[in-house]
């Protein structure tokens, strides 16, 4: 019988070819999509929470996301079949005038990793396309990195242009090397996160308030 | 007085080189979106006077404005056709304030992304990025290559490995630290041991940190100590941040004044660091009191 538990260790270990293979063993013999989902979710919360403790470093986070990712396309028409729809939509994107993408992808990958459905605009966004893409997909989430000082300014705007848009429910998370708590707060934004893992269990935090 | 081999000059007394360059571009009217490198063609008066502001504070070394040059880095501005125009010209720019006196350090940063296996960039395809940045700006006149902000060891190989069949010049390499836990790491986790040692396996010629995340000048200290252990033989470099960035009124700043920076001097010296400069935060009145401190430590 497929080992879960084998799977959850082969994810985070980033071992591509056995978690695929257990992964498809698992739906040969009819396990129900949803454990496999969160066999392969646990992994990933548990590469989070080594990040943040100094255990494991970001190419183990990119190693362990590219075999969630193998694993979450077998996966994916089963899920759809069983009705299981991602946790939420999120919308993430590095606000204009930044290049960088490094730390948005993380990020990205991060949620993935979590079952959220995740929008990804790039890097050097304007505040529209923020508020565009939030609305076509609805959205419970908006994402903002920066990484230079220089472009915190306009991650204000963005927030405030997303905010005057009066999406409901919609909340705005922040992050990125510079960016602090208390800027956040004082932006307006609805959270903060100092890293790609603390970013999971933000979103769920806000969201489920 | 022309100047000499910048090995031979570092063998007989320490170096200052330059502060930060992103910031003073902003300061000079770069746009956000705007690529820096272009001003070395477009604009090389106002990179000039940058570089000239730093050769008047008393820095020896002179780092080109051509950080994100690498043919995959200015692709992200459709500049890719350009990477040797940019770079080439980035080194002219500089040669002419540090005039025959001045070193010019020609400036290689990170390709901006992922090699193999953690991303999906094969070396072959990034030692051919970086064998053309560095002929690029050897043929401006560089006097020696900085390999700069790096986190990754492997690139860092590379990136030495491309340099030095590029040219004859020497080489430094320097990775950026934050604390992670009780040690110091690289975004990718890399120990200073292993970077360090990494990057003399590789043949660097001068070993060292810029840059960094949230580090006090003191942890900048402690950086420096275990830098010198790991380096062994090689001469260290070391060009810290104006202290850790903390939040003024919505507005990002670094708190480390002149004064702090240049206190921190004797304490690197002593500590055995050969050259020291700035990195973000840093400006000409910060190395201005640097140059100072160096000069009567």
């Amino acid at each position: 019988m497929a080992d879960l538990d084998a799977l959850t260790q082969a994810v985070q270990k980033g071992d591509r070819a056995t978690a695929v293979k257990i992964a498809q063993e698992a739906l040969a013999e009819n396990l129900s999509p949803r454990s496999i989902l969160d066999a392969t979710v646990a992994a990933m919360d548990e590469v989070g929470r080594k990040f943040q403790c100094s255990e494991v470093f970001i190419p183990d986070m990119l190693i362990a996301s590219r075999a969630m990712k193998e694993v979450m396309a077998q996966l994916e028409p089963h899920l759809v079949k069983a009705g299981i729809h991602p946790e939420l939509t999120a919308v993430i994107g590095t606000v204009k005038g930044d290049q960088h993408d490094i730390g948005k992808n993380l990020v990205a990958m991060m949620w993935r990793g979590a079952n959220f459905a995740v929008v990804d605009l790039g890097s050097c966004v304007p505040a529209e396309k923020f508020v565009s893409a939030a609305r076509e997909h609805h959205a419970s989430v908006i994402g903002l990195s920066a990484l230079l000082t220089t472009t915190m300014p306009a991650m204000k705007e963005t927030v405030a242009l997303i905010k005057a848009a009066n999406l409901p429910g919609l909340r705005i998370v922040v992050g990125g090397a510079p960016v602090t708590e208390d800027f956040a707060r004082q932006i307006g934004a609805d959270g903060f996160s100092a890293d790609a893992a603390g970013a999971v269990d933000l979103v769920r935090r806000l969201v489920h308030a | 007085m022309p100047r000499q081999p910048l090995l031979t000059a570092l063998a007989a007394r320490p170096l200052l080189c330059d502060g930060a360059m992103g910031t003073q571009l902003i300061a000079s009217g770069l746009e956000p979106g705007e690529c820096g490198e272009r001003w070395n063609v477009d604009r090389p008066q106002a990179v000039q006077a940058i570089h000239q502001r730093y050769r008047d504070a008393g820095c020896d070394l002179l780092t080109t404005n051509s950080f994100g040059g690498t043919t995959h880095t200015l692709a992200g501005y459709g500049l890719e056709a350009r990477a040797a125009e940019l770079n080439t010209a980035a080194a002219q720019v500089a040669r002419r304030a540090a005039c025959e006196e001045a070193w010019v350090l020609g400036d290689i940063g990170p390709f901006g992304n992922f090699l193999v296996p953690v991303g999906e960039f094969q070396p072959e395809q990034v030692r051919e990025f970086f064998t053309a940045q560095a002929a690029a700006l050897a043929a401006g006149g560089a006097d020696a290559i900085i390999i700069e902000t790096m986190s990754d060891p492997v690139e860092t190989s590379l990136a030495i490995a491309a340099a030095r069949a590029a040219t004859p010049l020497p080489i430094i390499a320097t990775f950026s630290f934050s604390q992670a836990g009780s040690q110091f790491r690289t975004l990718m986790g890399t120990t200073v041991e292993q970077a360090i040692s990494a990057a003399r396996d590789a043949g660097a010629d001068v070993v060292g940190s810029n840059c960094g995340t949230s580090l006090s000048l003191e942890q900048y200290l402690r950086l420096a100590e275990q830098i010198v252990k790991a380096a062994g033989q090689t001469p260290v470099i070391l060009q810290p941040n104006a202290g850790s960035p903390h939040d003024e009124g919505g507005r990002l700043t670094y708190s480390a004044t002149p004064a702090q920076m240049a206190r921190i001097i004797p304490a690197l010296l002593s500590a055995g660091i050969r050259i020291i400069g700035g990195c973000c935060g840093t400006t000409p009145d910060h190395l201005r009191a640097m140059s100072q401190s160096l000069k009567t430590s």
